[in-house]
Parts: structure tokens; C-alpha cells; sequence
């Protein structure tokens, strides 16, 4: 029989991305004492926003932890110490001729985590409400059986946020910003710091991309927004402007040959997150589309993992489908532009006809925005970059 | 308004229908002189004489050929059975004559065969069926079943005015139990279901003596249940069936019939079909297990649909 002192493992902080040095113990989920299995989360690790459950290296009893919350440590930091299955652990000392019944009554009486809801099955209209209403059912407690999801629940769900909403807010107790709200909130203030922001503004005639997105042409491209069309109009201009598609790191200047695109998500009342497209000037349109819907869907998710937010070369944000204008977007550190995509609305505009005639027409328009670093460049390159790109939209599909 | 059992109401359907229009006419076994085994027709012999009420011998087939003739010539037979299971003898002459001449010759058969249906008092296995689902298989054959008076002599009323093959199943256990309120003078009831309960939480879905059943099932309960008496099975009525699933997202069907393809078995699948997304736990049904009716009275109670078993029914649905 082996020793009663039986190996212990280590938990170290692991690695959770390329370019992730070090993380932050946000929450233990076991405490010392408790028994836990292989692979079962121990504890949640923040990396700016991204939050990872680190799973049990193996099965045993969590004997020590090393890291408290709140604590930020690099990587390969041991975090906690397991004991092997079935050893002593914490416990004083064995008892002699102590058996296997004996822990077992052991595991028994330490307290299990309560469940969340037994029932892992929605059923259809449950689904479907949650669907419509954005409901994530796995904040939803069920009233049912067993902790089951009802319809009534989802639709108190729904309900609730109407609430907060309400414009008496100052009744709403006062309390500490969302750690993701401060993440935010010090990455910006950071940028302001650190760049010289200015930023550029040009008009843009969207009346070919509007033609292209409606069906107006046989296009692959109907129904879809006119992010995915400017983000590829802005990665060629880039080819022809590289010194946007650069970071600057203090006064470590660097050009960059692929573009990694930052595409800002909102979500919502939580904030905001730059999920990264990488090669983003390799894909399609259609390509595009696809991997900001599915970027946005997992950032909606918290699935993100710490790589898919870092090494953007360049950003484009979006906060035109609520039907802004203009404004006056924060540079994403260290890259040296963000391309801000606002509103397209129809204006009544003076063209030059095929005759020279002027005329007034009906046409969409938007207002192309840049925020550049006047550290990295200068207007000039600011203006050619849009100038670019806005031939490239007003020419779509030439 | 006079209130009426269901009887009554029927019998009053009847005598309006044949005072208004010569055309009707009722046949069956002891309707006559003896007034019908459940004194349906009683006194109608004396008003409107032997030509019109027509005591025939004990052949269900013979009956409802000679009404199939007699429809097609221009008359509206309406024919009793004296008991509901009997009709199984004029099967083929309703099913393959009756049920097929409109598509084969473009000729109506405006008849109604009236189904004195249901158990509940010891009747047995020959005298205690609910063979509606037999009719609802059989394409051309409209089915009608009432749960209250005033539905009954509406219901009736309609299905003599109805060009089609009409069965009419009339519950005995609601014959002299059940009395409501019965507006004078003829009238129609569309064959269409009939809220008999608002509710938002679970629907009840049932029609005839199970109607009755869900209303004390869950009159009670701490609860909103909706009640829905679908009252006509041919034509069934899928918006009012799928407008209260999509209210309550949680349904029960009662039969009182044996449970195998039921006419719940049609509303059940319906719903899956046609409303699963607004499903908010299992369709679930009460019914009789797939046994003949038993004669004795304890047996008899245990296979057919009980208020209690229905009650457990929507408490658990309403946990769930």
C-alpha cells in the first residue's frame, strides 16, 4: 500500500495564449478540503477580458491553495497543490488501519456545490423566447422540476431588464464598475495617454456597396451588411498605404505584411471587446462576413479565447447600425488607425452627369471616419488612406 | 330561455327540424311507438305519424342504406342507433356507401346517424363505446360530439341542414345529467371548438363527457387552465387548438375512447406538427387503456378517464 503522504501535483497558471504573460486569479471554485476530478475547473483566470476556467490537472483533493483572488501572477506560477486521489490531504494525520470506507464516508459529508439546474434541456418555446428576446438561459433559474427553465421564467427574464431601464437609475444601488468595464475603461484611457489621436472624416457615395447589398445586382453578397464590404475596400486601400496597417510600441515603429483585423463587438451593457479576424486580407467578403458573425456570436458567448483578441494590425468599428454619424473612435494600442463605419442615409447630393450638367440626386451616403496617431503619421496619409477607400466603395463591383 | 337536459335539447332539435322542413324524417329501432330506447323520439310518432317515424327491423345496415337511398332522392333521414356500438353493423353501408357517394357520383347524402355513445353505468362492452375515431378515418363523414344542451340541439340542428353524412354521437351519461339553458326556435351551432374555461397555464383539450370531467378536474386547482370542448372532430378545429397551445404552451388531451389512434391521438399530432415551438413540456393524454369497457362497475371505473387521474394529470403538467 502506498504511504499515506502520497505525490502531490501542481497547478500552475498556464499559458493561455501566444502572447499572454500573465493572469489573475479572479475566483477559486474549490476550496482547500475539497475533492475534485480531472479536468473539473478549479479556478477562473482573467487575461485582460478574457476569462478561462483552468481545469484540475488531475483527480484528488485540493490541498493548498498558493494565489489568492485577486492576485496577478505570470505564467507557469504555481497556483494550488491537489494531493493524489484517495490520500490524506489536509487532514491532520490518518488514522492508523483508516480504509477506503472510511474516506469514502469522508467525500461524503464534504459539501457538494449546489447544482444550477439539473435539467441541461430546454424545451422548443423555451428556446425559441430565449432566441427572440437574446435571453442567456444559462443566467435564466428555472422554477420548473428539478430547476427546469419554463417559459414563465424566460419571459420574467424578459422582463426584467425593462426594468432597469427605467429612467429612475439614481434608485439603482451604487456599486463598483464591472471588471470588464475597467479593463475597458483603463485600455482607453491609455490610448489617449500614450497616442497623439486625431481624426479624419470624408464623405462617402455608398450608392454601389447599397446596389451590391440589395439585390439591385446578382451578387453573392445580398443581405449582407456593409461592414464585411468596407472592411475589404480598407484592407486594399491598406495594401496601397501600409503605414496604417503598423503598431507603434514607444518608439518601436513596425509595418505590418498581413493584416490582423480588429473588429470591435458590442455586447451590450457588459462593453465592448476587439475580437481579431487574422490574415483578414486573404478572405473574401463573403469570408469576412462569416468570421465576424461568428467572432461576435462567440464574444456574445465568452468564448473568446486570449489569442483571438491580441495582435490586431488595424480595427474597423461599427456603431453606425444604431445610426450615428460621426465620431471620434480611440485608437486600439499599439496600432496606428481605426477606420469608424457610421450610418448610411440617404442625402440629397450634386453629381456631374455624363453631360458635365450638375444634377441632384438621391443618394446614400456615409461619413468614413479614421482616428489616426499623429506620432506614426500625418494627416496627409490619413486623407490619401480614405480618399482610397472611398474610390473603392463608390467603384464596388467595377 | 327554457332550460333543458341534453336530452331534451336533442329532442327539440329533432322536432324543430321536422316541423320546419318535410324532408326529415327519423328511422330506427323502437323510435316509434315505443319512443326510442331513450325516449328521444318520444310523442313523435303521434305528431308527425308513421310515415315519418319510421320503426325499422334490427339491421343497422338496412337502416342506414335505406337512409342513403331515401337522402339521395331528396329526403333528410336522420337515423338512430340505438346504441353507438350497433353501428358497427351498418359499417359498410356509412363507410363505403354513405361516406364515398359524394366522389363517385357528385351526388349528396344528407344524412345524420345519431350514436347514443359513451359509458360510465355498467353497460358492458356492447353498450359503453366511443367509436367516433372510426368515422374520423373514413373520409366524407362529417363527426360531431356535444358536450352541453344548447350545443346538442344547435349541433343537431346543423347537421340535418348539412349536405354531408353526418355523425352524431350524443353521450348517455350527459343525457338527464346535464341541463343548461337552450335558446327557443331553431338555430345553428358552427362545427367549431369552444373555450369552455379561459386559462393561460396549461389547455385541456376534450370533447362530450370529458368536457365535464376537465372542468371539475381542475376547477380547483391553483391555476389558470384552459378548457377547449372541441365539439366537432370532422371538421376539426386546428386554429382554436393551436391559438390556446400557443397561450399556455402546455396541453392534455382527454379521451374517453380507448386511447389507439383517438381522436386526441389526431389533436396530439397536429400539435406536435404544427406547434412545436411553442411547446413548453410533453403533449400529454388521458384516455382509456385499449381494453373493451368492462361490465363491472369497479373495473369500469378503473379504465375509464377519472376525474382524479385527470387532475394528477395537469398538477404534473403544471410542475413540470
Amino acid at each position: 500500500m502506498p504511504a499515506e503522504t502520497s505525490s502531490t501535483t501542481d497547478v500552475v497558471m498556464p499559458q493561455l495564449g501566444v502572447s499572454v504573460v500573465e493572469g489573475t486569479v479572479i475566483r477559486w471554485l474549490k476550496q482547500p478540503g475539497d475533492r475534485v476530478d480531472a479536468d473539473e475547473p478549479l479556478c477562473e483566470v482573467d487575461t485582460d477580458k478574457i476569462v478561462t476556467d483552468i481545469p484540475s490537472p488531475a483527480a484528488g483533493t485540493l490541498a493548498e491553495i498558493l494565489v489568492n483572488e485577486g492576485e496577478t501572477v505570470e505564467v507557469g506560477v504555481v497556483l494550488a497543490r491537489l494531493s493524489a486521489a484517495g490520500s490524506a490531504g489536509l487532514r491532520a494525520g490518518p488514522v492508523a488501519g483508516e480504509d477506503d470506507f472510511a474516506s469514502g464516508v469522508a467525500e461524503i459529508v464534504s459539501p457538494a456545490p449546489p447544482a444550477r439546474s439539473a435539467s441541461l434541456y430546454f424545451s422548443p418555446v423555451v428556446s425559441r423566447l430565449a432566441a427572440e428576446h437574446g435571453v442567456d438561459l444559462a443566467s435564466v433559474i428555472g422554477t420548473g422540476r428539478d430547476g427546469r427553465v419554463r417559459k414563465q421564467d424566460v419571459l420574467a427574464a424578459v422582463e426584467r431588464p425593462l426594468h432597469t431601464e427605467s429612467p429612475y437609475r439614481a434608485e439603482e444601488p451604487a456599486g463598483q464598475l464591472s471588471r470588464m468595464r475597467r479593463a475597458i475603461g483603463a485600455h482607453m484611457k491609455r490610448s489617449l495617454e500614450t497616442a497623439a489621436t486625431c481624426t479624419t472624416w470624408m464623405e462617402c457615395d455608398m450608392s454601389r456597396v447599397e446596389a451590391v447589398r440589395r439585390g439591385a445586382k446578382a451578387s453573392s453578397l445580398l443581405g449582407v451588411t456593409p461592414l464585411p464590404i468596407v472592411a475589404r475596400a480598407a484592407m486594399d486601400a491598406l495594401r496601397d498605404h501600409p503605414s496604417l496597417n503598423a503598431t507603434l510600441d514607444g518608439e518601436r515603429y513596425t509595418r505590418h505584411e498581413a493584416v490582423h483585423l480588429g473588429v470591435a463587438v458590442s455586447l451590450g451593457e457588459d462593453g465592448l471587446i476587439v475580437p481579431v479576424i487574422r490574415d483578414a486580407h486573404l478572405l473574401s467578403v463573403e469570408q469576412i462576413g462569416i468570421a465576424i458573425r461568428e467572432l461576435a456570436r462567440r464574444a456574445r458567448k465568452q468564448q473568446l479565447t486570449p489569442d483571438e483578441v491580441g495582435g490586431g494590425t488595424f480595427t474597423v468599428t461599427n456603431p453606425g447600425q444604431f445610426g450615428s454619424l460621426m465620431a471620434t473612435p480611440v485608437i486600439n494600442q499599439p496600432q496606428v488607425a481605426i477606420l469608424d463605419l457610421e450610418a448610411v442615409v440617404k442625402r440629397a447630393i450634386v453629381i456631374e452627369d455624363d453631360d458635365g450638367n450638375d444634377v441632384i440626386e438621391i443618394r446614400p451616403q456615409t461619413i468614413l471616419g479614421l482616428s489616426w496617431d499623429h506620432r506614426a503619421l500625418d494627416g496627409a496619409q490619413a486623407a490619401q488612406f480614405l480618399g482610397a477607400l472611398r474610390r473603392r466603395l463608390e467603384r464596388w463591383g467595377d | 330561455m327554457p332550460a333543458m337536459t341534453y336530452l331534451e335539447a336533442i329532442s327539440d332539435a329533432l322536432r324543430e327540424e321536422m316541423r320546419t322542413d318535410e324532408r326529415v324524417l327519423v328511422m330506427g329501432e323502437d323510435v316509434g311507438a315505443f319512443g326510442g330506447a331513450f325516449k328521444v323520439t318520444d310523442g313523435f310518432v303521434e305528431e308527425f305519424g308513421e310515415e315519418r317515424v319510421i320503426d325499422t327491423p334490427l339491421a343497422e345496415a338496412a337502416i342506414v342504406g335505406t337512409a342513403v337511398g331515401a337522402a339521395v332522392v331528396g329526403m333528410r333521414p336522420v337515423c338512430e342507433m340505438q346504441f353507438a356500438d350497433f353501428v358497427a353493423c351498418g359499417f359498410d353501408q356509412l363507410i363505403n356507401v354513405a361516406g364515398k357517394t359524394h366522389y363517385r357520383f357528385g351526388l349528396a347524402v344528407p344524412i345524420v346517424v345519431r350514436l347514443p355513445s359513451g359509458g360510465g353505468f355498467s353497460g358492458g362492452p356492447f353498450h359503453s363505446q366511443n367509436p367516433e375515431a372510426w368515422f374520423m378515418h373514413a373520409p366524407g363523414i362529417k363527426v360531431l360530439a356535444p358536450s352541453t344542451p344548447e350545443d346538442a340541439k344547435g349541433l343537431l340542428t346543423a347537421a340535418i341542414r348539412d349536405p354531408n353524412p353526418v355523425v352524431f354521437l350524443e353521450h348517455k351519461h350527459l343525457y338527464r345529467r346535464v341541463k343548461g339553458e337552450v335558446p327557443e326556435g331553431t338555430y345553428e351551432t358552427p362545427m367549431t371548438a369552444r373555450v369552455a374555461r379561459e386559462g393561460t397555464d396549461l389547455t385541456v383539450i376534450a370533447y362530450g363527457a370529458m368536457v365535464h370531467a376537465a372542468l371539475e378536474a381542475t376547477d380547483d386547482l391553483d391555476a389558470g387552465v384552459e378548457v377547449l370542448d372541441l365539439r366537432s372532430l370532422v371538421p376539426l378545429d386546428t386554429e382554436a387548438i393551436l391559438a390556446s397551445v400557443a397561450k399556455t404552451s402546455k396541453v392534455l388531451i382527454v379521451d374517453e375512447a380507448n386511447e389507439t389512434c383517438a381522436a386526441g391521438a389526431q389533436v396530439a399530432a397536429l400539435i406536435a406538427e404544427h406547434a412545436f415551438e411553442q411547446l413548453d413540456g410533453p403533449i400529454r393524454r388521458v384516455a382509456s387503456p385499449d381494453v373493451p369497457i368492462p361490465f363491472s362497475p369497479p373495473l369500469e371505473q378503473a379504465v375509464l378517464p377519472s376525474v382524479d387521474r385527470i387532475r394528477d394529470a395537469c398538477r404534473d403538467l403544471l410542475d413540470y
